[in-house]
């Protein structure tokens, strides 16, 4: 379980991964730098990751490691210096298809109801009216938001308003999540049940998730595989296979676990050797 | 707006709960604060109205260079009776309204489009602030030479007044839009028309009402200064020749009436911004 070996074998799978057409993300040897005041400043050093089929990876990493910049490099809004991403075997430019997308900022639009900013998908990609309205409002439902949908977002608690970023993202079926810090603005209560809720929805509709998060415990208690990075600039430094063997869709018994202190523990020495 | 977006990470944080506080309660607080805020604004009116009057009261010369209220009054009272406060405030009116709306719609709709280039908006850049620097009084003899004495060169004054204002307005609306909103649009698969229409547009409206909130003051200016430099009607022709008269109880009559039109077209440009945004009604 150490991240050298892991590291290798990551690899590995990633390049048997190009193969495979059904693997959603393979990365393979990603590296990015940013020019500021006529310096180079490397943010991506060399990385490589694999993201099965159904699987929930978690990428945790020190602050700062250019985390944001890794996912908006995965779907196709930043371009790397080298290296490839495959998705679904084929490297692509411009936006992956059938990938969603969510940060920290819910980035609702305070002009829609929450029904309206959950259609803004469909309705971009030119789906009928009364569908598109039909699955957004079964999707604020699911979500624990039924009565809310004509509301403006202003005039909902945070927690919801994260919520129905989640609708809008979940509602276009997308087969690949790409989460950056989601629910890191959340209380904790909050912050449980919509990590459970999300778990239900991605595991039972068979999706792929790449969380990206600073929050160990989340990283743990969500996805099968964490990913820890080394400070900038990036490489994978461990990663860990998480088997906890509870329902991993419920949040609290993941924490009461056997092994979650134990996994929660080493990734914290991980992230502290890389903090000296 | 939402009280827990910037919350912390601290787990232990919780977000307070608030007061609640009755509809009924909350309504009649915010009708003594405007009752309260609208008393002070008569009282200050009354007290300046009254140490002008008071001033002007027993001294000729006074009278003769500030006017009165009273004599301003008297004024007003008779350009009401002969017609002459309606057919004034029309006209002037109708060039400022003009001006208003084909200088905004103009200026957005440029200001808007410039989001689409990059490029474009570098290369004009220069021109729109050379313009911009220009005051309109300068251009006036030539728009006279252009457009006639009539409505059309009050209007055109009163649109370039407007114009370069709405289009930099709208132009730092629509730059200003966050650019992880636009990514956001982007993953989503939208278009970059999409993009503008969904997201650039309705995102500018703030800047856009804010720069059309302005420019009432801007197309009145244009619409009197045209009246000003050749004219036989309207509140800046009213104005011109009251006080090339030395009558400065009637240029503060007109000048009423002024301050009427601008505070009307305020009013509405409000109403129609409370209409189309009714998101920011609520809070």
């Amino acid at each position: 379980m150490t991240g050298e070996t892991n590291g290798v074998r990551v690899n590995q799978r990633a390049i048997a991964g190009t193969h495979v057409p059904a693997v959603p993300l393979v990365v393979e040897h990603v590296a990015k730098s940013y020019e500021v005041g006529g310096r180079v400043v490397p943010v991506i050093g060399d990385l490589s990751l694999t993201l099965d089929s159904g699987q929930i990876v978690s990428i945790v990493g020190p602050s700062g490691c250019g985390k944001t910049t890794l996912l908006n490099t995965f779907c196709g809004l930043l371009t790397p210096d080298s290296g490839r991403i495959s998705w679904y075997g084929q490297e692509i430019a411009g936006q992956p298809q059938n990938v969603g997308y969510m940060l920290q900022k819910d980035l609702l639009l305070p002009w829609r109801t929450a029904l309206a900013n959950v259609m803004l998908g469909l309705e971009i990609r030119g789906a009928a009216a009364s569908e598109a309205h039909d699955r957004s409002r079964a999707m604020l439902d699911q979500l624990g938001l039924h009565g809310f949908a004509d509301h403006y977002p202003s005039t909902l608690s945070g927690g919801m308003r994260q919520r129905v970023a989640l609708a809008r993202t979940l509602v276009n079926e997308p087969a690949v999540l790409l989460l950056d810090e989601p629910f890191a603005s959340l209380d904790f209560q909050n912050k449980l049940l919509i990590e459970s809720d999300t778990a239900k929805l991605v595991r039972k509709g068979g999706r792929s998730l790449l969380l990206i998060t600073h929050d160990i415990e989340e990283a743990v208690s969500l996805a099968d595989r964490v990913i820890v990075l080394s400070k900038r600039p990036t490489q994978v430094k461990a990663v860990y296979e998480i088997s906890l063997g509870i329902d991993r869709t419920d949040m609290m018994a993941a924490r009461d676990s056997r092994d979650f202190s134990q996994y929660v523990r080493q990734i914290w020495a991980d992230l502290d050797v890389v903090l000296q | 707006m939402t009280v827990d977006v910037e919350s912390g990470m601290n787990r232990t944080t919780h977000v307070p709960a608030k007061k609640p506080i009755a509809p009924a309660i909350r309504r009649w607080r915010r009708l003594r604060s405007a009752a309260i805020v609208l008393a002070t604004q008569a009282a200050l009116l009354a007290v300046l109205l009254g140490f002008w009057d008071h001033m002007t009261a027993n001294n000729k010369q006074a009278a003769f260079m500030f006017g009165s209220p009273s004599a301003i009054a008297g004024f007003l009272g008779q350009m009401v009776r002969d017609g002459s406060l309606w057919r004034d405030t029309y006209v002037t009116g109708l060039e400022t309204l003009l001006g208003f709306l084909v200088g905004n719609f103009v200026g957005t709709v440029i200001g808007l489009s410039l989001w689409y280039s990059r490029f474009v908006s570098r290369v004009v850049e220069p021109f729109v602030i050379a313009l911009g620097s220009i005051p309109i009084i300068a251009l006036a003899p030539i728009i006279i030479i252009w457009f006639g004495t009539g409505l059309i060169s009050k209007v055109a004054m009163s649109t370039l007044s407007v114009v370069i204002v709405a289009l930099v307005t709208s132009y730092k609306g629509a730059v200003g839009v966050d650019t992880d909103q636009i990514n956001l649009m982007r993953t989503l698969g939208a278009s970059k028309f999409q993009i503008f229409r969904k997201l650039v547009v309705p995102a500018s409206l703030t800047d856009i009402f804010a720069g059309l909130k302005l420019t009432v003051g801007f197309a009145l200016i244009g619409a009197i200064v045209g009246e000003f430099m050749s004219s036989s009607e309207g509140l800046g022709h009213a104005i011109f020749k009251a006080g090339s008269l030395y009558i400065i109880p009637k240029v503060f009559a007109a000048l009423v009436a002024t301050i009427a039109l601008a505070l009307l077209l305020t009013f509405v440009v409000g109403r129609i911004e409370r209409l189309l945004m009714p998101w920011r009604r609520i809070h």
